[in-house]
């Protein structure tokens, strides 16, 4: 998986340590991590990524508003979008699949569902 | 003559009514003056107590997490250094052989165990977010005593703690370790579904 880099987005430090771990446990080994929304438009200016794996809940700049951005950005239109969120509310689900996002993961999640999730975004 | 006087003494029982009921206010109130004083107080403190929990099992989790990466990298360290040394051994040695085998799948076991446990640290966000969702109650309930402090014009109670700023708190209100509202095999239904 040579050039292919990961953007994880999650407030947590905890869970971004986790999500980077098991990313690189499933040989990602290329990811780098923002603390919300507004930290992850910040390093995609500077940073080619391929993947984005982001939270919902988060300070300045939550989940579902960065994805809508990036959704309303050409040059991110297309870019796949794996949100790990504890929301689990059926409204909030249907609403982070119209904002855009690929495919959708509740926490507490497993590496395995993890992986999954990746690959048959990836696959589509 | 009789009507008017009629009326002044229903005007005056009225009257005395009145003046017992709102004694009997200002008696109920003068006992809620205190609680609510304390309240003030308490609650402020229990908000800032869950503020530590959450910051200390956050560094706790983290010092944890330290440590199982920590564990891991040896582990791996130790596999590659035993098979290095299984490559060097007589492959006719099948005593020495099975040990370093048996050796290997025990620290392959340790590391995978090292990652289950990393993974189980996941409580410490949802945890948190619990506690934010508590934090904030308690800062409604707050803001709702100082109101009736300044309608009833109570003093508020000074506290020993230092003030603290606000903190923007961002949390899943169902979140939970345990029990989703949504189970993750009807979140792919959903997605698959919109696939199809």
């Amino acid at each position: 998986m040579g050039d292919f880099k990961i953007l994880a987005v999650d407030d947590s430090p905890t869970m971004r340590r986790i999500i980077i771990n098991t990313l690189k446990r499933a040989g990602y080994q290329d990811v780098i991590e923002a603390q919300d929304g507004k930290d992850a438009l910040a390093k995609l200016k500077v940073e080619k990524v391929n993947f984005i794996i982001t939270d919902w809940n988060m300070p300045e700049m939550d989940g579902l508003t960065f994805v809508s951005t990036l959704r309303s950005m050409e040059e991110y239109k297309n870019l796949p979008v794996l949100m790990v969120t504890t929301r689990s509310v059926k409204e909030d689900i249907v609403e982070a699949m119209k904002a855009g996002v690929n495919n959708y993961i509740v926490k507490p999640f497993t590496p395995d569902t993890l992986k999954a999730k990746i690959e048959q975004i990836l696959a589509s | 003559m009789s009507n008017t006087r009629n009326l002044q003494q229903k005007l005056q029982t009225e009257i005395v009514e009145l003046t017992k009921s709102i004694n009997e206010i200002i008696s109920n109130f003068k006992q809620l003056k205190n609680p609510i004083q304390e309240s003030q107080v308490k609650v402020p403190m229990a908000t800032n107590q869950l503020d530590k929990i959450s910051e200390q099992t956050e560094a706790a989790t983290n010092h944890m997490l330290d440590l199982i990466e920590n564990i891991s990298i040896r582990e791996e360290e130790v596999i590659k250094g035993l098979t290095a040394i299984k490559k060097l051994m007589p492959k006719d040695n099948e005593k020495i052989n099975n040990l370093l085998d048996g050796v290997i799948e025990k620290t392959n076991i340790n590391v995978n165990d090292a990652f289950t446990i990393m993974n189980a640290l996941q409580f410490q966000d949802i945890t948190s977010q619990q506690m934010n969702h508590a934090a904030s109650l308690l800062e409604e309930i707050e803001t709702k005593l100082t109101q009736i402090c300044t309608v009833f014009g109570i003093d508020p109670e000074t506290s020993e703690e230092e003030p603290r700023d606000k903190k923007e708190r961002v949390y899943d209100p169902h979140a939970d370790l345990y029990e989703k509202k949504t189970e993750q095999k009807d979140v792919d239904s959903m997605f698959d579904q919109v696939k199809k």
